[in-house]
């Protein structure tokens, strides 16, 4: 990432609580592969066929570079990149590792501000605000943040807009 | 002034039903299954009964129909009502409505009737149910309700601006279909589709009727001799005409005396051989324009010119200003709607050797396969095929590299790109909705980023393509507002 930016990126970062919502995804992806596996290591038995005993260990392996993937490298990586920023007229995110995309928002052509919150959001006090326009395109999408922060962001957009918007849409 | 009644549709419009068996439609595979099952033994008497029970029945529900159905064009919105049974109420308010379309299909046209499509889509998302057809009404009749759904809506627009006598609206003729631009068709893809689709459809119609009833080929004509080179030769040439044939009728019976007139604030466009159809597209929604080529159509300097209207359902067909031309006809209409931005800037080096890189790379691929096969197996013509693509893609990369550009004006701004179908979009700064900045790896290495104008109209988004990733800031700054500034630096 030494080469210069396109565009600048936006300054802020998402709630620290999402590297935590990220592991508890790894952790339950793990543990279903390692579901997966142990019952091959249980249910097959090793004298059904030559290739039974690398399946094993591969099977193993892979489980084992699974969890240090979704526990330790990928929670993190995804925070850093993930950038979003509200700026007076627009909203601005950043997004992606290998191939990155920066979506720029006018609140004057804000349509409509959606909060949504999964189930394991709840558990840790996470929503998602999504800020849509009259392009199927141009929709902004800004995960994981602190519920009281997006409540706050959804309500300061949506009245923002309601103020400086526009008839063209 | 109007009266608030309830309006029936044209009693005619029965006859149309009946005639196109429009509700009995359903029954005819079960009876056709009947037909084949007890393979027509019956007396002609018994073919005429069903004939006319058939034709009774559908008479029957088409005037149960008509007399549940009814329609209010009112002063605030048009309610449709309808439903033999279950009754349903669909309102649309007069300031919803984005365009209303009269069409005049064959049979409809035999009783004088006319169709009106009333649209109210909301957003991009175009979908059946945000359209209000009513169907069957006197010619005379459609175009009084145009007339008064438009001018509402022009009154409502009058008033918002604070004027209070709208000016006799004026008609001015923009340009009119010439015949002899049916000679492209057969150039275009989506003409040349028409014939092998009804050629397909044959086929299909074929497959349902009892096998004793198709004759074979070969009891026809006897086993011609494949062998013969010059045979098969007439027969490919004879497939090309037809095929070209097919595309012109096709064409012609779409476009068949198309012409677009500008009256008041709305540009209307009347086309069709069969169907005639009236389409309103409202000038203030328009936001930009395409201009598209393919392929076939660069070699004879044909074009075809498409408005981006914002809110508007099935925008492709309904959008379209000049459907088949030359191109500086499609030139000229577009430059009159959407200010032109300039000539357009290349892009740098870089994408030029990106988009070759991408262009030989499947070649390269196959090469090597090639060459693994031919060292292994000595199997060699995988490693022509591979060469000959490889030799290939580099035309191919130069050409699209070619079709890249981007440009600013004080108005408006514009990109292309493409190769197979060139589309050359020049959309008002007040078009975005949004903009979209992608890098992949290899972009971010050669200092390039590709850059998505969000559009509420069209296919929702154009791209300026392997832009010079420096001049991004200001590219998006000098085609939208002030709000872009705060992607710079």
């Amino acid at each position: 990432m030494s080469a210069p930016t396109p565009v600048r990126e936006p300054v802020w970062s998402l709630s620290r609580k999402a590297i935590a919502l990220w592991v508890a995804q790894g952790a339950v992806g793990t543990l279903c592969y390692g579901l997966v596996v142990g019952a091959f290591w249980l249910l097959v038995p090793l004298d059904a066929g030559a290739a039974v005993a690398p399946a094993r260990w591969a099977g193993a392996a892979f489980v084992l570079a699974y969890a240090v993937l979704a526990l330790a490298v990928r929670p993190r990586l995804r925070f850093r990149v993930h950038r979003w920023e509200v700026t007076g007229e627009a909203i601005y995110t950043l997004t992606g590792w290998l191939t990155r995309t920066w979506t720029l928002v006018p609140i004057s052509r804000v349509q409509t501000v959606d909060v949504t919150r999964g189930l394991l959001q709840q558990l840790f006090g996470l929503a998602t605000v999504a800020v849509l326009t009259a392009s199927s395109q141009g929709t902004v999408r800004v995960p994981h943040l602190d519920l009281g922060v997006a409540r706050h962001v959804a309500d300061h957009v949506a009245r923002r807009a309601e103020k400086i918007r526009d008839e063209a849409t | 002034m109007t009266r608030l009644t309830a309006r029936r549709t044209s009693p005619r419009v029965l006859l149309v039903h009946t005639l196109t068996f429009r509700q009995a439609r359903s029954v005819v595979p079960v009876a056709l299954a009947v037909i084949a099952g007890r393979g027509l033994q019956g007396s002609p008497t018994t073919v005429v009964a069903l004939v006319v029970g058939v034709t009774a029945l559908s008479l029957l529900w088409a005037a149960l129909a008509w007399w549940r159905t009814s329609y209010l064009a009112g002063d605030t919105a048009v309610v449709l009502t309808r439903g033999l049974v279950s009754r349903s109420v669909r309102t649309v308010p007069n300031d919803r409505i984005r365009g209303v379309e009269v069409e005049a299909p064959p049979v409809h046209r035999l009783f004088g009737l006319v169709r009106v499509r009333i649209d109210a889509a909301a957003g991009s998302v175009a979908s059946e149910d945000e359209e209000l057809v009513i169907d069957g009404v006197l010619r005379t009749e459609g175009d009084r309700l145009r007339g008064q759904l438009l001018s509402r809506r022009a009154v409502v627009a009058t008033e918002a601006a604070g004027r209070h006598s709208a000016p006799e609206p004026v008609e001015e003729e923009l340009h009119r279909f010439r015949n002899r631009w049916l000679l492209y068709s057969p150039l275009v893809g989506s003409y040349l589709v028409l014939p092998l689709a009804a050629v397909g459809a044959l086929f299909r119609l074929l497959d349902e009727v009892p096998d004793r009833y198709v004759p074979r080929p070969g009891q026809l004509i006897g086993s011609p001799d494949l062998s013969d080179g010059g045979l098969v030769l007439v027969v490919a040439g004879g497939a090309l005409v037809l095929l070209a044939l097919g595309a012109v009728l096709g064409s012609a019976v779409v476009n068949w005396r198309f012409r677009l007139v500008l009256r008041g604030g709305s540009l209307i466009a009347e086309r069709g051989l069969l169907t005639r159809r009236h389409t309103d597209l409202e000038v203030d929604r328009i936001r930009g324009c395409a201009v598209s080529e393919g392929l076939g159509m660069r070699l004879v300097g044909a074009a075809r010119a498409t408005a981006l209207v914002t809110g508007l359902g099935d925008a492709a067909r309904r959008g379209q200003l000049l459907p088949l031309g030359p191109r500086e006809d499609a030139w000229q209409l577009t430059d009159l709607l959407v200010p032109s931005p300039g000539a357009l800037q290349r892009h740098p080096a870089a994408a030029r050797r990106r988009r070759l890189g991408r262009a030989v790379a499947p070649g390269g691929v196959v090469l090597v396969a090639g060459a693994v096969l031919t060292a292994t197996a000595g199997w060699w013509p995988l490693l022509v095929a591979g060469a000959v693509l490889t030799v290939l893609g580099v035309p191919l990369g130069l050409a699209r590299y070619a079709a890249l550009g981007h440009a600013t004006g004080p108005t408006s701004f514009a990109v292309r790109s493409g190769w197979l179908v060139r589309e050359h979009v020049v959309l008002q700064r007040r078009a975005v909705v949004g903009w979209q900045v992608r890098q992949t790896v290899v972009q971010r290495r050669a200092g390039l980023a590709t850059v998505q104008a969000c559009v509420g109209a069209g296919q929702g988004g154009y791209a300026a393509v392997d832009m010079a990733a420096p001049e991004v800031a200001g590219f998006t700054r000098a085609a939208s507002g002030s709000w872009a500034s705060a992607l710079a630096g």
